[in-house]
């Protein structure tokens, strides 16, 4: 009996030896994981991947990953391709849900992209892997070549006594896709001086070449000129990083193609924007800056989808 | 006995009441297939609920097609709820028209041309019928949209020259030749099994000699292709004549699973085969390969690329002649809709 229950203890021992030696298990050790160790694994990830090796990765058994919604096994799309990472790397961290993400410049056989990867980190291993990937032929529009490093104001941390909780910055973040569906830019707190860069494309102001190019975020939307985006469905917010006022929201933007044009007064009747041209959807990911309980600042990675496809995280 | 009279008053009036109804209803649907008391549906059948269909979808009106409870509905592969997508933005069917039927399986796929918001637009449509009614509806619509780098690819304007499919796809195959449908799926999904990691050193029989191909209704096949290469002219096997100098090429060896095979028409009487497939282009270390004559060479797309695709084949004596598809990119490794995750991820055939 002792003899059996010895045996099984060092059977125990040895298995928990194993794991805790087992190779990638992690940035640290222990079970919590901070900032830091959250953004290790983003590292970790995008170390593995464009060495095209999975099997450096501490996943759980279960793992999900998807690439522009689509569920796929670890290792294929990107995986087979990226052969670079550049310097542009905006972090994003929720550490009380295990959320960690970034946008960041990859190269794919030397050509840019830019890659949004969202990470869900539990018990020391990522067990959720949601990606959406702006290549030239997979968006409408895209510009890498101001993508050298995040803009300062995402950095920026917010004093604890500024801080809002979870719920109202999502609040705050919900609004503007309530603007959009609406065209209605006075519903959504935007911060007067808010920008906008989308694939890498300031968008709001944006050029003042362009016929509403010098609006405001609110007053873009006030025109109704994106009101062929007939819903923006489904919503989430899967990680708040409230120590720096950021939200990133998931989200599926409708076109069903529906209507073409719009008056605006002032401009007459415009044409509404190459998405409205056939029914089609867009998988976004998009970051919020809140400054002072407003929208400071968004930055954007938007693919082309078909419509109404499912994001894979339904 | 009033009572009765009244009762069998009633029971006339309904019964005529029923008839007339019928009959008025056939005279405002001409084309809405005949009901019958079987659940057998042939050829003319099949058609006129594609006609139906597209008549129905032009008039941005569901409610006029005969669909089961449970009808389901995909659009580029996304289920939908009938009445949106392509119902919304259809204004007209276009000139071109293949119709391709399946009695025993009850499915019809039309093959053609419509008009959406005016400009031309490829679709291809399967229609499954259950007790004369529309039990499944899987549709892929070609649009310029959804070919961002090679936006003029709908194939509708290209098809609509052509006037019509190639009369061969027609012809019915002479009784004594031929085929079951188990021979003659597995003979088209030859094609599908020598182009994955195509190598050059298959065995290529199964393409007639005279075969040919149109892709987006543009001729691939007889050195015509003008479909697009990244590989250059040297490197690209669009530039060989045949169906079967292609495969031996080994230049093909770039499109790395073709995934999700179903055969949802097999029509022994003609001799065709209809699949929904989808060619994958990992484009990674796959871009680099050796041809039969040696030669190692980088081809293909730079980032993974799928193509959703719809695919003819014209199968006679057990030899593939012609092979007419359509196809558009889609988000790399996406599901029909109709598969399950490891069957969408398979290369192995269904029907």
């Amino acid at each position: 009996m002792r003899a059996r229950l010895r045996a099984r203890f060092s059977l125990g021992l040895l298995l928990l030896i194993g794991v805790a030696v087992r190779p990638g298990a992690g940035p640290a050790a222990g079970q919590t994981c901070d900032r830091a160790c959250l953004n290790g694994f983003v590292d970790q990830y995008l170390a593995a991947m464009v060495a095209h090796d999975p099997s450096r990765l501490p996943v759980a058994k279960n793992v999900k990953f998807t690439e522009d919604g689509v569920p796929l096994k670890l290792g294929d799309a990107l995986w087979a391709t990226a052969t670079g990472v550049g310097t542009y790397k905006l972090y994003f961290a929720e550490p009380a849900t295990g959320g960690v993400g970034v946008f960041a410049l990859v190269q794919e056989n030397g050509t840019p992209a830019i890659l949004e990867l969202r990470l869900k980190v539990a018990n020391r291993r990522i067990t959720e892997i949601e990606t959406l990937v702006a290549r030239k032929e997979t968006t409408a529009f895209l510009n890498t070549d101001n993508l050298t490093e995040p803009r300062p104001i995402f950095l920026e941390t917010v004093p604890p006594a500024d801080r809002p909780p979870r719920s109202e910055m999502v609040s705050i973040v919900n609004k503007y896709f309530d603007g959009i569906e609406q065209g209605n830019g006075d519903i959504v707190p935007f911060d007067k001086d808010c920008i906008r860069i989308e694939n890498g494309i300031q968008t709001c102001p944006s050029s003042a070449s362009s016929p509403l190019g010098a609006l405001g975020c609110g007053a873009q939307l006030s025109t109704k000129i994106f009101t062929y985006i007939q819903s923006v469905s489904p919503r989430r917010f899967p990680i708040v990083d409230e120590e720096h006022g950021l939200v990133l929201a998931m989200v599926r933007f409708n076109h069903p193609a529906t209507q073409q044009t719009v008056e605006v007064p002032g401009h007459g009747t415009m044409k509404m924007g190459r998405y409205s041209q056939w029914p089609n959807s867009t998988d976004i990911a998009e970051l919020f800056k809140i400054k002072d309980r407003k929208i400071k600042e968004i930055s954007a990675v938007i693919v082309t989808a078909t419509y109404k496809a499912p994001t894979g995280w339904e | 006995m009033k009572k009765k009279l009244v009762t069998v008053a009633a029971v006339c009036l309904l019964l005529f009441g029923v008839v007339v109804g019928k009959s008025n209803r056939a005279a405002a649907f001409a084309n809405e297939p005949t009901p019958a008391a079987s659940n057998a549906c042939e050829r003319d059948c099949l058609n006129a609920f594609v006609d139906q269909y597209l008549d129905a979808v032009v008039a941005h009106n569901p409610s006029r097609l005969p669909v089961t409870k449970s009808v389901k509905f995909t659009e580029d592969g996304q289920r939908l709820e009938l009445g949106d997508g392509f119902w919304r933005t259809a204004t007209a069917r276009g000139t071109y028209k293949f119709y391709m039927d399946d009695a025993e399986a009850r499915q019809v796929v039309f093959f053609g041309t419509m008009r959406e918001a005016g400009t031309p637009v490829s679709l291809v449509l399967r229609l499954k019928i259950e007790n004369r009614k529309i039990a499944e509806i899987e549709t892929i619509v070609v649009r310029q949209g959804m070919n961002p780098s090679r936006p003029q690819d709908t194939g509708a304007e290209s098809f609509e020259k052509m006037g019509g499919p190639d009369p061969l796809f027609l012809e019915a195959i002479p009784p004594a030749e031929r085929v079951s449908r188990d021979e003659l799926a597995r003979t088209a999904n030859k094609y599908f099994s020598g182009m994955q990691m195509n190598d050059g050193k298959g065995d290529y029989s199964f393409f007639a000699d005279d075969c040919s191909r149109v892709e987006n209704g543009q001729q691939a096949t007889g050195g015509r292709n003008t479909m697009a290469s990244s590989s250059g002219p040297d490197n690209s096997y669009a530039v060989l004549a045949g169906c079967r100098a292609q495969f031996q090429s080994g230049l093909l060896h770039f499109v790395t699973r073709i995934r999700d095979r179903r055969f949802v028409v097999l029509d022994t009487e003609r001799g065709v085969a209809f699949a929904f497939i989808f060619f994958d282009h990992a484009a990674g270390d796959t871009r680099t390969f050796q041809t039969p004559d040696g030669k190692t060479v980088t081809a293909g797309p730079t980032n993974p690329w799928t193509w959703e695709i719809a695919e003819a084949f014209k199968v006679e004596k057990g030899k593939i002649r012609r092979i007419q598809a359509i196809f558009h990119r889609c988000p790399y490794g996406m599901n029909s809709g109709w598969s399950s995750w490891a069957d969408a991820m398979s290369d192995r055939a269904r029907w």
